[in-house]
């Protein structure tokens, strides 16, 4: 039994330590915005955060978790940066198939919130550990441009 | 021309076959307290004024659901703001035989009946509102989900007339809405789909959760054809959450191949997909290799091979090519490789069966709810009422998902057990013993006269695909031969993988058709536009999913424009263009690749798209589908493929099977030919030309000829050319 501060909410996890988070949220505490792709920390589609930094949850057990701040795509109506990353991504049209897409959000929103203007390199940087089978690449990285120039708006 | 086209197929297509079976006439349902009216099978209207479009093809990320939807919205006259979408269960009782989703089929075979179901659908509610009001049903139209009066404020909602339209027959004639009168079909609007993916919230099978459900993990037999010999479970038995440990019996691949497949298997039934990936690792079983265990690529290469030369006799012979090569003409001919390949979808196949003695339900992302069912009422030898296909939206199926040997696995182990199960693929498992891709060897000789212009060619192509020369658009006279089959007890068990036998076909095609303008001096794009210039309108009656001929001008016409939009042979130093040009499915794409070389790597910087598809009825979708296919080509020209060793695949995961990443992807550039032509396919038509394009810009670039799939350096350094 762990208490998991959860999208700012402490929650009772009833399961294993050593089960990885991806599968706590999805198969105990029915929060299945993140998903499973790889097991191995190599597709990026369990992204989550963890106080505020991009983390890979299918590598990482929920033993060592009590205390940090944990937010995946469910928890964006308390992170401006991820609501206005996902109307980006609504605008520009990304999803196709739209797997793998909660942990390419989750990726451009822990970047956004360390760099407000990334450039192509930085982009880079931070998304390419998330993979797209669809090839949606073209419209993610107009999309996060489109979210820091908002975001860049509404701080102004 | 193109607008008299458009109506002349609606009209055609709108017998009265089609009505009598998509409209079962007022056919009424109470649900709950609320009236619902379902008038056909494509419909819900409920008097809360909720209208519910069911999508009775597979959503798989290519847009259908949202696509169908414009077209129902549209021609009956609902909102898209409002409209809710629902998933029809596998069905021919109510869809015909035209449900499952392949060969890029989603929105051109229920095109015509969509929209007649629609337009009775909207004649219905308006003679409704007519009675109402005692007026004309010319006063009235259909609009936003409102019957509104000409020339009058006045309106009612759909859901204000139910109790009469619902008693009413359907009208004789119907009316289809002309191009112009269309408020969504041609824009790129976004629907329910879009912001289910953004909120997290697309129900994809994998989170299915039923009450008593069993979580389950198959470690499968790792060489195709082996044979389970012994296992013990006692320590996998002994991880917390591990409930039961049980054999998967194969079944054999049915004649049709999209069956069975299920191979010898251990399951692990526990608590949590966790617990059940835990319980698989510390599984100990003895395996019986079987005919496959001594195998490798290499073994099925040199087969292909050594069959070529055996000889074989031309199949199809366009023009009387064949007696073109004869009397001691000069022949140039080339051989193209393309390897076994993994579909790699985002969502690891995964599908959750309740069997309960009487009767079996499933939630499965499936591009084949109706084969699937087939298929589970045979498995079961139960009626096919007794079965129930729920067809969840995809993470990713391109031609894997048609396949339903993961949906047997599931119904297999609720049948032991009889409570839900769901089985999860690891991603080790969808890549280690899956279906593939089958790896092809396609062989092209031309006769050329003095010149070195092409007078006639010869292909014969490795488990050529019957109807596949229909996408030949050249006036060259061609003769196909057939040689090696695809053999189900040959090494790998055969997927269908994004534009299927395609890939190879347009390889070898684009690539020779290269190799034959630089042998014959000219102008490899301009080449192409002359062959096309006087090739016939191929017939392409034999698919009964493609509704259409095959006109070589349109696909001219895309050359053209590619040429025009790709500033082709205007590049700067240092950057080397490819083309390609391909007809799929009644669909018609070409594309320039530019790219640069530096120490023998190819850096693909820029892909310039021309496509016609008919009608783009949603074009931001359209753009999308073509994007992913270049995406997907380059995956397979640039990154990695599958290979055997001792019948073992050697590719576990993404380490070892990489995809295009967001660093590697190029600027993409699509165009849109503008056409009221019936809609025809977009998932594929972008994925044949990608490799060929981009090959031939590395011979641009270096003077080298690559034969084979995937570009290796080394390639680079050793191939003459």
């Amino acid at each position: 039994m762990k208490n998991l501060k959860i999208n700012g909410q402490l929650l009772q996890v009833n399961a294993d330590d050593n089960m990885p988070l991806l599968w706590a949220l999805r198969d105990v505490m029915d929060m299945t915005g993140t998903k499973y792709g790889c097991g191995k920390g190599l597709c990026g589609a369990c992204t989550v955060h963890i106080d505020g930094e991009a983390v890979r949850s299918c590598i990482t057990p929920i033993g060592a978790l009590e205390g940090k701040e944990i937010t995946t795509i469910e928890g964006a109506e308390g992170n401006p940066i991820l609501q206005t990353v996902q109307e980006a991504w609504y605008h520009a049209d990304v999803p196709q198939c739209g797997y793998c897409q909660s942990g390419q959000m989750m990726s451009a929103a822990a970047l956004l919130s360390k760099n407000s203007d990334p450039n192509d390199e930085a982009i880079n940087m931070a998304m390419n550990g998330n993979l797209c089978r669809c090839g949606t690449y073209t419209r993610i990285r107009k999309a996060i441009k489109n979210a820091a120039d908002s975001l860049d708006q509404n701080n102004n | 021309m193109e607008r008299r086209n458009f109506f002349k197929i609606t009209s055609l297509a709108g017998g009265g076959l089609l009505l009598s079976t998509y409209l079962p006439l007022a056919c009424t349902t109470t649900k709950e307290s609320a009236f619902d009216w379902e008038p056909n099978f494509f419909i819900r209207i409920g008097s809360d004024n909720t209208v519910t479009f069911i999508c009775s093809q597979s959503e798989l990320g290519q847009g259908t659901s949202t696509g169908l939807a414009m077209v129902a919205a549209d021609e009956l006259g609902a909102s898209m703001d409002t409209l809710k979408i629902e998933f029809g269960q596998g069905s021919a009782e109510r869809y015909g035989n035209l449900q499952d989703t392949g060969g890029s089929n989603g929105l051109r075979i229920v095109w015509s009946s969509l929209r007649e179901a629609m337009a009775t659908t909207r004649e219905l509610l308006i003679a409704a509102a007519a009675q109402k009001w005692q007026i004309d049903t010319d006063e009235c139209y259909c609009e936003d989900g409102f019957i509104h009066r000409k020339n009058d404020e006045e309106k009612l909602a759909f859901g204000d007339v139910l109790d009469i339209a619902s008693t009413l027959s359907a009208p004789r004639e119907i009316k289809l809405k002309e191009f112009g009168d269309f408020k969504y079909i041609g824009k790129p609007i976004k629907g329910p789909k879009t912001r289910m993916a953004v909120n997290g919230t697309t129900p994809y099978s994998i989170n299915m959760k039923l009450p008593n459900m069993l979580y389950a993990a198959i470690e499968r037999c790792p060489v195709w054809k082996g044979s389970l010999s012994s296992f013990d479970a006692s320590e996998a038995l002994k991880v917390p959450g591990v409930v039961e440990v049980l054999e998967v019996e194969p079944t054999e691949v049915q004649a049709t191949d999209y069956r069975g497949g299920v191979r010898p298997g251990v399951a692990v039934l526990a608590t949590s997909t966790w617990a059940a990936f835990e319980g698989k690792k510390a599984l100990k079983i003895e395996w019986e290799m079987g005919i496959n265990g001594l195998k490798s690529s290499q073994d099925v290469q040199k087969e292909l091979e050594d069959d070529y030369k055996t000889n074989s006799k031309a199949n199809v012979d366009l023009q009387n090519a064949t007696a073109l090569f004869e009397g001691g003409r000069k022949v140039f001919s080339a051989a193209y490789d393309s390897p076994h390949q993994a579909n790699a979808c985002m969502e690891p196949l995964n599908a959750t069966a309740y069997h309960r003695g009487h009767k079996v339900e499933v939630w499965a992302g499936t591009q084949s709810p109706q084969l699937t069912r087939d298929r589970i009422a045979e498995l079961t030898e139960l009626p096919l009422a007794a079965i129930t296909v729920n067809n969840q939206p995809s993470g990713g199926a391109f031609g894997r998902r048609y396949f339903c040997d993961y949906v047997e696995e599931a119904v297999i182990l609720s049948e032991k057990v009889r409570v839900p199960v769901k089985v999860t693929w690891s991603r080790e498992d969808t890549f280690l013993t899956s279906k593939y891709h089958p790896i092809c060897k396609d062989y092209w000789q031309a006769s050329l006269d003095t010149n070195n212009f092409p007078t006639a060619i010869k292909y014969r192509g490795s488990i050529s695909r019957p109807g596949g020369y229909r996408c030949y658009p050249y006036s060259v006279p061609i003769a196909f031969y057939d040689y090696l089959k695809y053999k189900d007890d040959w090494l790998l068990p055969r997927a269908s993988w994004r534009s299927v036998y395609a890939h190879p076909w347009g390889l070898g095609m684009e690539c020779f058709m290269d190799e034959l303008a630089h042998n014959a001096q000219e102008d490899p794009l301009q080449f192409r536009i002359k062959l096309l210039e006087n090739a016939k309108i191929v017939e392409q009656k034999a698919l009964p999913w493609v509704g259409d001929d095959f006109y070589p001008e349109k696909l001219k016409n895309t050359l053209e424009m590619v040429a025009e939009k790709s500033n082709w042979g205007k590049k700067s130093e240092g950057i080397y263009q490819g083309v390609s040009a391909i007809s799929y499915n009644t669909s018609y794409c070409s594309m320039v690749a530019d790219i640069s070389m530096t120490n023998n790597q190819v850096k693909v910087h820029k892909v310039t798209a021309v496509i016609d598809c008919g009608l783009a009825v949603n074009p931001s979708q359209v753009k999308a589908q073509i994007e992913g296919s270049i995406l997907w080509g380059l995956s397979a020209t640039l990154k990695d493929a599958i290979t055997v060793e001792h019948g073992h695949v050697q590719q576990s995961n993404y380490d070892t099977y990489d995809l295009m990443r967001i660093s590697d992807a190029p600027e993409i550039d699509v165009h849109i030919v503008e056409s009221t032509d019936t809609p025809s396919g977009t998932g594929e038509v972008g994925v044949p030309g990608v490799a060929p394009a981009v090959l031939n810009a590395v011979y641009a670039a270096t003077g080298k000829r690559i034969r084979q799939l995937p570009i290796r350096s080394s390639l680079l350094q050793s191939t003459d050319s």
